[in-house]
């Protein structure tokens, strides 16, 4: 069975956000759209997000960092939502995994969002039903659109290719070896959720160097010392040379 | 014990002003709910992470003492006490008004009222929710059938069976209720199975509270005689209500306090949580719980009528503040994302969620308080549910013996 998800890679994501906005470009003028927002450039502003990058800062002054982690719905394996749903308007995909609402069906009781572990749902306030990443459903099978393109916005967009997307049930596909091969996990595997979209871990590269290969262990100078200087009195290689 | 009359109340210009008065409160808060639903949802003040508001405080406060109204007649007919008779079509009648009141606000609250049809037409039986919408309609057709068997002379035989019926429908409604808050995993307050039992409890209190005050607010309106033996009997029973209440409260956080894992939650409802700490020790367990317990047991105080009623609305109150910090609450602790971790972040994320009841809201919960009155009041005009007189020698079984006792 397929399952496709995003993978995510914490090393790299620089927090730019062109994910969020790419996401609300394609899905609020799509398929899922509107995403409403009230007062975008106003105080206290407020809005519907199928993605935000959630900035943390982590540790104890002065050993911190700032991790930038974007969050969206994570199309879990098990997926809590689901079950709770009393019209069955959530729903997840047979074919390929992805968790979605159906907007026709949706009656608004919004106890799904109870039910989400990772705060991933959101309601459109506008259009009051509930709503979440589709994984740009409406855009990963279009086949007007070149083959490269056939990725979710958030992929496309991001400067630094730190979003990667695939069928993680494929252990050939790339988000596969990457799981596999640089440490990917998913959040809080603990709820029994089996979320499918994955996080790659920040890696911090260390030369570990010993002293000893900073300074050249086979130095002739070291263990003979300089050699004596010759007599004064001693011819030159000039005096004894015939170039 | 003399043959139950049962009679309608008067009708007339009084009867209509107050069904007026009640009017009034049902359209402001259809006027609130055309507002919510115009304007969007963020004219309340509900947002991501507190999905449901004040609303929703009423709505499952009227459904659990919906269940909970109709204790006095499965006294009568389960448990076969005699005194409750004359009060079993009350109860019944009460119970329906209450789910109607509740759902009501419940209905007017989603996201898409206007989609009621398909929650009814598509159901997914593995959510508790779905369940809970066959819970509440069968609850008020089976209510409707053990009204039918009380009121029809020629179907009394079947008030047992009714009765029973009814009974086991309302454990399993109120497990229902307690349950949308015991399955759910993700937020800490929650995830407990003594939710269900403990809804029960709440139900009988919350039920009984309100009783009382109906049935003494009707008697006294309709200038029908109410002894003092039916209405000690109901005190001692919410106050026994009310204690277990208690009860139920202490074991689910003494439980969490136990695990480490929630002490976080339990910091937040018992000691820092702000509005949650002051509803949950000032209200719901002093104003709430151990003052109407003392008045309801008080010497003196539990011999008047005036303190009985006033127990009762504190109770109502209390059963009020305990659903705010349970539903409220419980969404506003921050969902444990990364555990063991002190988390912030720019998007809600490990913080405390704010909430502040919109106006609308707070009328639209009201709204719901005010169907259920209006349609128990309309209930006793148009039906005989209500005894002629509820003076002890018309109720009291012992009554002869007690009065001999007095005399001598």
């Amino acid at each position: 069975m397929t399952q496709l998800a995003l993978v995510i890679d914490l090393n790299v994501c620089v927090g730019c956000h062109a994910c969020v906005t790419s996401c609300k470009e394609w899905n609020t003028s799509g398929w899922a759209g509107p995403m409403t927002d009230q007062r975008p450039y106003g105080k206290d502003p407020s809005g519907t997000f199928f993605n935000r990058v959630q900035t943390f800062e982590v540790g104890q002054y002065p050993n911190t960092e700032t991790v930038h982690f974007p969050k969206s719905c994570l199309h879990c394996e098990e997926p809590p939502c689901v079950p709770v749903c009393p019209t069955g308007a959530s729903y997840k995909r047979e074919e390929d995994g992805i968790v979605l609402v159906d907007y026709d069906k949706c009656i608004g009781c919004k106890y799904c969002s109870w039910a989400c572990p990772y705060g991933a749902r959101e309601i459109d306030e506008k259009q009051r039903v509930m709503k979440k990443c589709t994984l740009c459903v409406d855009r990963i099978y279009d086949e007007g659109l070149p083959e490269t393109e056939r990725k979710p916005a958030c992929v496309l967009a991001c400067p630094t290719n730190a979003r990667l997307f695939g069928d993680v049930h494929d252990p050939d596909s790339n988000v596969s070896v990457m799981i596999r091969e640089e440490g990917g996990y998913p959040l809080m595997p603990e709820w029994g959720t089996k979320p499918a979209n994955h996080y790659l871990p920040r890696r911090k590269t260390r030369l570990r160097i010993h002293e000893d290969e900073l300074l050249r262990a086979d130095n002739p100078l070291k263990k003979e010392g300089q050699l004596p200087a010759p007599p004064g009195d001693m011819p030159t290689l000039d005096d004894i040379t015939s170039w | 014990m003399k043959q139950q009359e049962f009679k309608e109340i008067s009708g007339g210009k009084p009867f209509y002003m107050v069904l007026g008065f009640f009017g009034l409160f049902v359209l402001a808060a259809l006027g609130s709910a055309w507002y919510m639903e115009h304007n969007g949802h963020w004219v309340t003040g509900m947002n991501n992470q507190i999905v449901w508001g004040m609303p929703h405080v009423f709505a499952v406060f009227l459904i659990v003492a919906a269940s909970g109204a109709l204790n006095v007649a499965s006294i009568s007919s389960v448990f076969q006490k005699t005194a409750y008779k004359p009060l079993a079509r009350l109860s019944g009648l009460l119970a329906i008004a209450l789910l109607v009141g509740g759902l009501a606000v419940l209905v007017l609250d989603l996201g898409r009222p206007d989609r009621l049809i398909v929650a009814m037409t598509y159901y997914n039986f593995k959510s508790i929710f779905a369940w809970n919408i066959i819970l509440y309609t069968g609850f008020m057709v089976v209510v409707g059938i053990y009204l039918w068997m009380m009121m029809e002379r020629k179907m009394n035989r079947f008030t047992k069976v009714a009765g029973f019926s009814a009974f086991i429908w309302r454990l399993i409604l109120t497990t229902g209720t307690g349950s949308i808050f015991g399955f759910l995993v993700a937020r800490s307050a929650y995830d407990t199975a003594i939710m269900a039992p403990m809804f029960i409890v709440m139900s009988f209190s919350f039920g009984l509270a309100i009783f009382i005050l109906v049935l003494m607010g009707l008697y006294n309106w309709s200038d029908r005689p109410l002894g003092d033996s039916i209405l000690f009997k109901l005190k001692n029973l919410l106050g026994v209500f009310v204690g277990s209440v208690l009860y139920f409260v202490l074991a689910y956080h003494l439980t969490n306090l136990y695990i480490t894992r929630d002490h976080g939650v339990e910091e937040f409802i018992l000691l820092n949580g702000g509005i949650y700490t002051s509803l949950f020790w000032i209200v719901q367990v002093g104003l709430g719980s151990l003052v109407p317990l003392a008045l309801l047991y008080g010497p003196s105080t539990g011999q008047s009528r005036g303190w009985i009623g006033i127990a009762s609305l504190l109770v109502i109150i209390g059963g009020l503040a305990q659903m705010y910090v349970i539903i409220i609450g419980g969404q506003a602790f921050p969902m444990e994302m990364f555990p063991g971790k002190e988390v912030s972040s720019a998007f809600y994320d490990g913080v405390v969620g704010s909430y502040t009841p919109s106006l609308p809201e707070i009328i639209l919960g009201i709204g719901g308080v005010a169907i259920a009155l209006a349609a128990t009041f309309v209930g006793v005009r148009v039906l005989r549910f209500l005894p002629s007189s509820l003076a002890d020698e018309a109720v009291d079984p012992h009554y002869p013996a007690r009065e001999a006792e007095a005399t001598a």
